[in-house]
């Protein structure tokens, strides 16, 4: 069994030396310190915790990596510069090693804020002070606190009431150095709102090994609508450790998209807490491991409040030796009657050698609800092969065809045109599509 | 105040078979030895001296008491918070003889009253190939009767089993549920004492079941039977285990271990209708070994008892062999009936079927707790998981917590799971057409369960009926 081991790195004198460098107010160094002590005082997860007994915990080991200190290269690179083209973003930030390089604003309008998030705590320090930590905090577990200690930079959007922001807001985080970063994210919708939020991860080959984690902050209050899509397209010598955790008032909506498809190992964690009457979650996830990725996926629908509707869905492709767990849970409270509720996974393996985990979980605490959930894993199926095959197609097209139509549930409801396609594209070069990968 | 259930159309054939709703035959305590509160090395050596067991079963009761201290209780499942081992008694000896007899008159009057009440010797002579009884900590009663052993059946008390058929016995025992499995497992590898011993010749096939009965009447006593069934191959044969105990203030603890072998071809069934009283601790280990082309069901009723945490199991280890669980549940009012199944597919074009239906109603809780995982070279490998659980009250809850780990490209799962209440428009319906509240949702109720229901024998789905019955009286408020 893997055991994790403290980080030396990981200190009192790490965490001051930010907070130094970044001018920090007190409030904000104090939270700090204190998410160090709950750093220290919690034990590190290991496989013996129902949480992470199927969580390869080795390959989210820390030792030995250093806080990073900034890119080494300080230009956003081709990749990134052909996502800041291909993804009609309205609000662009690009993050790298833990340093904000590029900000591109289109939009001033109507008081909407979307900044780095170090600026945002000089600039509107209300606002951040009222919401920083308010959804995620240090208690969260091991990796979220220490993210809540050491978060070098990140994301802070603010819509005010009745704003809508239709084209997307979004955030690029790369990296061309290993090491230890940390990114933090917050969005807050007030009334009637409306937003979409792009969180993409991505890099180019690089030396060394990069543990990254993001943790990323939704307050929507009564009405707000928010889209959130994260990307986790890492390289291969990536650990990504991520937590998306939304608050909803009455009759807010969120629709999110988890996509994996990068990096060593992932982590993902996937929180939406009812917490109005009338709220929504749509929770869609997409993830294809190959040679011999690892990842981990947990859903959380919290029906704190009554009439409120919840739907998740997570479909995954595995191969070559790779492993993928999806654990879901439908949490109804005592009280919170007429609630609709849906979970739904789906895996397909495409080879011997890997390993799918699907535990979706229900504890239901009120009897007036609609509950249910779904879990299959299988091959691709025979028939439909044959089939495709019959019409004169090669067996490895109709591989392809028939993942991507099996994925395609999941991206025919993602309604940002550009997304999907991209997400596409990367799966069709996974699955080693001839003539797609040149086109990334 | 509704009006009692009507009695059902067969219940004459069940004459005696029915449960008082209170346990109200609690009878006085005398016993011929009583262990001290505790468990502990001490209390393990009486137990074995007391059986006058070779020393090899005390060595590995030892042992299992060591591994029960280093392991300790899970951390995870209901709250067991109100079970202490220090304020148990794990040993109670009713009479002094060793051993038991196969004449109801040899045993004590007072005993002999309790099964009497539960209907148990008219069932003997009515429905059952052979009987076996267990009083708190020993089996009293064991008969078969003789055409089946004229065949080569063996239905002993366990103690027996290890007394006249040792190499049997030694060859098998703890082979499937070794003492490292779990904590309760250890313990009552520690501290067992009575169960039924089964062994079932190559290719004779016992077409009516066989019965053991579990009771407990002392107070804060652990009952720790331990049955071994072995089905050499092409065997058939169907157990049924049924459990009670009379009402208390203070807790009781049920620990059982049952291990099945099923040979090749063989086609084993066990099937338990619990329903100790409402303050009893049931905690129960239950795995099968499937051979090659096997069968082996498991039909586990859970309607009595505080906490039940109880997950048969099948490992098909054999080419081909099939497992099936079907469960149902029933939690009332301060109940938390922790059920499930567990599915190991070791082997290839083994299939498997679970189906759990369970009900919540006051302030209970049911939950569905289940493994399926199909090991690397299993090919071909098809399982199907459905739960489904009805909730009666606002208060009441339910849990879903099914495990699938799948290894091999070639596995068909497929596990699906709904929660809804008691439907209103069906309901009135039946109202509509002059069937009371009351009646007309039990009637539903029974509906809901009828898939598992049908598998049992008929005497049995009317008992069953006749318990859920019981428990949905004064469900209208």
């Amino acid at each position: 069994m893997a055991t994790l081991t403290d980080n030396p790195a990981v200190s009192a004198a790490a965490v001051e030396a930010l907070t130094e460098r970044l001018q920090e107010p007190a409030w904000l160094a104090e939270e700090r310190r204190a998410a160090l002590r709950t750093f220290d005082a919690t034990a590190w997860p290991t496989e013996r915790d129902e949480d992470w007994r199927y969580t390869q915990l080795k390959r989210f080991s820390i030792d030995g990596l250093e806080p990073t200190d900034g890119p080494a290269d300080a230009t956003v690179g081709d990749r990134i510069a052909m996502r800041m083209r291909d993804s009609d973003a309205e609000g662009i930030l690009v993050n790298k090693n833990g340093r904000t390089i590029e900000t591109v604003r289109k939009l001033e309008e109507q008081g909407v804020v979307f900044e780095d998030l170090n600026t945002a705590v000089r600039e509107h320090e209300a606002l951040v002070r009222e919401h920083l930590y308010s959804v995620v905090d240090a208690k969260s577990g091991k990796y979220h606190a220490l993210n809540a200690a050491l978060w070098q930079n990140g994301t802070f959007v603010y819509v005010p009431a009745g704003i809508e922001v239709e084209l997307p807001l979004g955030t690029f985080t790369t990296a061309d150095r290993g090491g230890l970063s940390a990114g933090r994210t917050l969005i807050i919708a007030d009334e009637n709102a409306k937003v979409t939020f792009l969180d993409e991860y991505t890099s180019e080959p690089f030396d060394g090994h990069l543990f990254h984690g993001s943790v990323t902050e939704i307050v929507l209050k009564q009405g707000a609508k928010a889209r959130y899509l994260s990307l986790q397209n890492w390289g291969r010598n990536v650990a990504h450790m991520g937590k998306m955790h939304a608050r909803l008032a009455r009759d807010a909506r969120l629709e999110s998209l988890t996509v994996s498809l990068g990096g060593d190992a992932a982590r993902v964690e996937v929180e939406s807490h009812m917490q109005g009457p009338g709220s929504e979650s749509e929770m869609l996830g997409l993830y294809f491991a190959d040679q011999g990725q690892h990842y981990n996926q947990y859903t959380l629908q919290h029906h704190e409040a009554d009439h409120a509707f919840s739907d998740v869905l997570f479909k995954g492709a595995l191969r070559d030796a790779s492993h993928a767990v999806y654990s879901g849970v439908i949490v109804v409270d005592e009280g919170a009657q007429k609630t609709d509720a849906y979970q739904t996974n789906r895996n397909l393996l495409l080879d011997e050698d890997s390993e799918a985990v699907s535990i979706p979980q229900l504890e239901i605490g009120a009897n007036d609800v609609r509950c249910s959930h779904g879990s299959t894993t299988g091959p691709v199926p025979e028939d439909q092969r044959f089939y495709l095959m019959s019409r004169g197609m090669q067996p490895e097209v109709a591989e392809h065809l028939l993942v991507t139509g099996f994925l395609y549930e999941v991206m025919s409801r993602v309604t940002l045109p550009k997304a999907a396609e991209y997400v596409e594209r990367v799966v069709q070069a996974k699955l080693g599509v001839p003539g797609v990968k040149e086109k990334l | 105040m509704a009006d009692a259930p009507m009695p059902h159309p067969d219940a004459d054939k069940l004459t005696g078979m029915q449960h008082e709703k209170q346990y109200d035959f609690q009878l006085s305590e005398s016993y011929f030895y009583k262990s001290e509160k505790g468990l502990n090395k001490e209390v393990i050596e009486k137990i074995s001296a007391f059986k006058e067991e070779p020393q090899w079963m005390l060595d590995f009761r030892l042992r299992a008491l060591e591994i029960a201290e280093r392991k300790g209780p899970p951390k995870w499942g209901p709250d067991l918070s109100g079970l202490n081992f220090d304020d148990i008694y794990f040993y109670v000896r009713p009479q002094e003889q060793q051993g038991t007899t196969n004449s109801w008159e040899d045993i004590p009057e007072e005993v002999r009253e309790t099964y009497r009440r539960l209907g148990i010797p008219e069932a003997e002579q009515k429905v059952l190939a052979g009987v076996g009884a267990q009083y708190e900590s020993e089996m009293v009663y064991h008969s078969l009767k003789e055409e089946w052993e004229k065949q080569g059946v063996i239905f002993l008390d366990t103690d027996t089993g290890l007394k006249e058929h040792p190499e049997i016995f030694k060859e098998h025992f703890a082979t499937v549920v070794p003492p490292e499995d779990n904590y309760y497992a250890a313990v009552n590898s520690a501290v067992w004492s009575g169960g039924s011993f089964v062994y079932i010749p190559a290719g004779v096939e016992v077409d009516v079941p066989l019965q053991a009965y579990f009771l407990l009447n002392a107070q804060n006593i652990g009952q720790f039977e331990r049955t071994l069934i072995i089905a050499e191959p092409g065997a058939k044969m169907h157990y049924i285990e049924g459990c009670t105990a009379p009402t208390y203030n203070s807790d009781s603890f049920h620990s059982g271990v049952i291990e099945i072998i099923a040979k090749e071809r063989s086609d084993v069934r066990y099937s338990t209708i619990q329903n100790w009283s409402h303050n009893v601790y049931n905690l129960v280990t239950q795995r099968a070994i499937v051979h090659e082309q096997a069968s082996m069901g498991w039909l586990d009723g859970n309607l009595g008892s505080k906490v039940t945490m109880k997950y048969p199991s099948c490992y098909l280890v054999g080419n081909g062999a099939y497992g099936e669980i079907m469960s149902i549940a029933f939690a009332g009012d301060g109940q938390h009936q922790d059920a499930g199944g567990k599915v190991v597919h070791a082997a290839p074009n083994t299939s498997s079927s679970i189906v759990s239906k369970s009900i919540s109603k006051g302030e209970g809780c049911s939950s569905y707790r289940g493994l399926v995982q199909i090991h690397e070279g299993a090919t071909n490998a098809k399982s199907n998981v459905e739960c489904d659980a009805l909730l009666l009250d606002e208060t009441s809850k339910t849990n879903t917590y099914p495990y699938i780990e799948i290894n091999e490209k070639t596995a068909h799962i497929g596990h699906e799971a709904t929660v809804s209440k008691l439907n209103e428009e069906q309901i009135f319906y039946l109202q509509s057409r002059g069937i009371e509240e009351d009646e007309a949702m039990a009637l539903i109720v029974r509906g809901f369960l009828e898939p598992v229901a049908k598998e049992l024998p008929l005497e049995y789905a009317v008992e069953l009926n006749r318990l859920i019955e019981l428990e949905m009286e004064g469900s209208v408020g």
